[in-house]
């Protein structure tokens, strides 16, 4: 190539904007034709840096010597000429890079661009600029309000649901213990609530009782994030207590076992019922809680009565041991068994054949076949069983009152001496007194169907029962009184003939007390010798109290009511001026010559047509004195005749007749 | 503050809770506001504003009061659950005597009718 270069310089083909608008419209320069161009071209080259070159020399070699007006001309020239020496140089160094540029691309190097400096905004675009700012902050706005609305609906819902959650809690919590597992409510979504039904008694480290798998109780929240309990169906079990070998009669079903389940399910989730809906939620929770809760009672009872019955012990025998069933066997020869069944299964122990249906009726008084219930009553009577509900509800109240109400009051003696009697302080066992009260009721339940029957018979004695308060005593009271028609009677010969007046006794009375299984009978009305001496009646009578046995007690009973009618009869024959002489169970009548008759009582508690029957024996003085020993095998003579059972009026007006036949 | 002996604590806790919800409402509004094309109404955008800041005030007041009054206490210290079981026996008592009543009343319609 010749040195010489030809360099044609020209604007960059990039069209230039002039300006761009708001509206985004782009001005161009307006388009210049060839011609201008080329002379456009041409002023462009300046070979102002030469001449000035010269110039400066020139200058320096003659100073001053230049005309101004060659100086002014060459300026202009060198203005020209120095731009485009610029315009130059800048070419230069942009050629310099693209020649770069493409070496480096054609050697396959990887390009990166450094960086870029913005050119400079002009102001419209940075208003523009703005304006799309403004606008993006707006919209995040009204993203912002719409976000901060939907937070405020759904955190009044919220809101909402958590009062219903929490004003149901603090209800329960009125009522009962509840409790929060921290832990548990931060790993699931649930609160952690939970209610504990459990209470340890204080009484003794060596009583304290396990609490079971249902005491704690967890609190969730049910599809409408209300408060809901949910206990396992079939883990409730309640304390039965029973005697084997009399089913009929005795397994009355408690009303109270089925109520709770008899809720009506009321689904409705309208809102105006809401209320409604919260209350009977509240209350169902709070029977489930309190059915758990006596469930729990039940089991600790059980657990108590298991570990005093395995501790060798007076009166308590062990005859059978089964999970959540035990059986004992009580003095009076009676077994029963204490048991934790589920309450579906009570329904299912009804054995007896032919009652089926009558036997799962809640109450007696709905029972439809009255006649075989009855029969059952009077079956168990003969037994002597009570009732076992009764007991039941007695085993309870015991381990109740003495386990975790006394527990407190370790002062109270008064139930620590039911309670263990001879033994020492600390080594009371409940269970013993339980089987002692139960021995106790069973056997009073045989003597007081003995007295019945002895009253039924005997028309003028009457039986009264006297509350005792205490469970292993019983007492009876056997009360014979003189009919009033008697008492005018008396009165009336009283204030016409005879002077003195004496008090007669118009009531007799033999009581009987039951303590444990001893009986003891007293009474007024037995024979005092030296009182008969003395012929004072009043003397004659102390109180004489005695223990008998079951089988005796009849005809010791009847025995002694015989003797105080003798003696009332005795009394009034006194007062009526009859000379008389008692005995055991006779009274003698001094007849006129010499004879004697006597009114002799026979007790015969077999007899069903009376107890107390009566013989008038006569006694000339001559033959044989049988007066004291009756003999009904020699039967009917001349010398007895019997009379029958007479009632207190008959003996009374055969004791005025024999007025006329004594010698006064 | 006059309500807080006529109101119980949860009552307070819950008007707590309300005023929380109406503080977010009121952000929203003033939000809104802010990006309402003709720009923001000052008024509203004050009263929003000034309603917000008494609202956080009252809330603030609220909590403090009842975090000063929540008072140490033993939990669990009057238990009833002794009386509890108490009243379950007695209701079973009730129960057995009201039977053994019905069957009494029965025995003697039983003689009525019989005589």
């Amino acid at each position: 190539m010749d040195g010489d270069i030809e360099i044609s310089i020209d604007k960059l083909p990039i069209k230039r904007l002039d300006a761009i608008e708001e509206n985004g419209t782009e001005r161009f320069p307006s388009d210049v034709d060839y011609d201008e161009k080329r002379l456009n071209l041409i002023r462009r080259i300046d070979f102002g840096w030469a001449v000035e070159r010269e110039d400066r020399s020139k200058k320096r070699k003659s100073e001053g010597t230049t005309s101004a007006n060659e100086s002014t001309t060459t300026n202009q020239h060198t203005g020209q000429w120095q731009s485009l020496v610029e315009n130059l140089q800048f070419a230069q160094q942009e050629l310099s890079v693209i020649i770069d540029l493409i070496n480096t691309v054609e050697a396959n190097d990887a390009v990166t661009v450094a960086g870029m400096t913005r050119p400079k905004q002009l102001p419209n675009e940075l208003l523009s600029d703005l304006a799309v700012s403004t606008a993006t902050k707006l919209q995040c706005f009204w993203h912002l309000g719409k976000y901060f609305k939907q937070s405020a609906a759904a955190l009044e819902k919220q809101v909402a649901r958590e009062a219903r959650f929490y004003g149901a809690l603090i209800r329960l919590q009125q009522n009962w213990k509840v409790k929060r597992h921290r832990l548990v409510a931060a790993a699931s979504g649930n609160a952690g609530f939970f209610i504990d039904l459990f209470y340890n008694t204080l009484y003794d480290t060596s009583v304290s009782l396990r609490p079971s798998s249902m005491s704690t109780i967890p609190i969730e929240h049910d599809a409408a994030g209300m408060l809901a309990v949910n206990v396992p169906p079939n883990s409730c079990r309640s304390l039965r207590f029973e005697f084997l070998g009399s089913h009929s009669a005795n397994n009355v079903r408690r009303s109270g076992e089925t109520n709770m389940h008899a809720f009506s399910e009321d689904s409705s989730t309208e809102t105006n019922k809401e209320h409604a809906n919260d209350d009977e939620c509240v209350r169902k929770t709070h029977s489930l809680l309190r059915e758990v809760h006596r469930a729990i009672f039940d089991e600790q009872v059980f657990e108590l009565v298991s570990r005093e019955a395995c501790n060798s012990s007076l009166s308590v025998n062990l005859t059978g041991i089964q999970e959540n069933y035990l059986r004992l066997s009580i003095n009076q020869g009676a077994s029963v068994s204490i048991s934790l069944l589920l309450s579906s299964q009570d329904n299912k122990t009804d054995i007896v054949s032919g009652t089926n249906s009558s036997e799962t009726e809640t109450i007696p008084s709905e029972l439809s076949d009255w006649s075989k219930f009855r029969e059952g009553k009077d079956n168990v009577k003969k037994l002597g069983f009570p009732n076992r509900i009764s007991f039941e509800i007695y085993l309870q109240q015991l381990f109740h009152e003495y386990v975790f109400v006394r527990a407190k009051d370790k002062t109270s003696s008064s139930f620590r001496s039911l309670i263990s009697g001879q033994q020492s302080k600390d080594n009371l066992n409940i269970l013993d007194h339980f089987c002692m009260s139960l021995a106790h009721s069973i056997f009073s339940n045989k003597v007081l169907s003995e007295l019945e029957s002895l009253v039924c018979r005997t028309p003028y004695v009457q039986l009264i029962s006297h509350p005792t308060w205490h469970s292993r005593t019983s007492s009876w009271t056997l009360s014979m009184k003189v009919p009033q028609s008697i008492l005018h009677v008396g009165s009336q010969i009283l204030s016409s003939g005879i002077s003195n007046v004496k008090n007669v006794r118009s009531q007799f009375w033999s009581k009987v007390v039951v303590i444990d299984e001893s009986i003891s009978v007293e009474g007024v009305g037995d024979l005092n010798v030296v009182g008969l001496f003395n012929g004072k009646p009043e003397s004659i009578c102390p109180i004489n109290r005695y223990e008998c046995d079951l089988a005796d007690l009849p005809i010791i009973l009847l025995q002694q009511v015989a003797s105080q009618v003798i003696q009332w009869l005795h009394e009034e024959a006194l007062t009526v001026g009859i000379k008389v002489t008692r005995d055991f169970l006779s009274l003698a009548f001094e007849l006129d010559h010499g004879e004697i008759a006597s009114l002799v009582a026979h007790v015969d508690p077999e007899d069903t047509r009376g107890c107390i029957s009566w013989w008038l024996m006569m006694d000339d003085g001559i033959t044989e004195n049988h007066k004291l020993h009756p003999d009904l095998s020699i039967g009917e003579s001349e010398s007895r005749k019997f009379l029958g059972h007479l009632s207190l009026d008959v003996l009374y007006s055969t004791l005025l007749d024999f007025v006329n036949l004594c010698s006064c | 503050m006059d309500p807080q002996s006529q109101t119980t604590s949860l009552q307070r806790l819950q008007n707590v809770e309300k005023r929380i919800v109406r503080v977010l409402e009121l952000a929203g509004g003033v939000m809104d506001e802010m990006a309402s094309q003709s720009g923001p109404r000052k008024e509203i955008a004050n009263n929003h504003c000034s309603e917000f800041m008494q609202l956080i005030k009252d809330i603030q007041f609220a909590l403090r009061e009842e975090i000063k009054s929540a008072c140490e206490y033993r939990p669990f210290e009057k238990c009833d659950y002794v009386p509890r079981i108490s009243n379950e026996i007695c209701y079973k008592k009730l129960e057995y005597v009201i039977a053994q009543l019905d069957e009494m009343k029965q025995t003697m319609e039983g003689y009525r009718n019989a005589a």
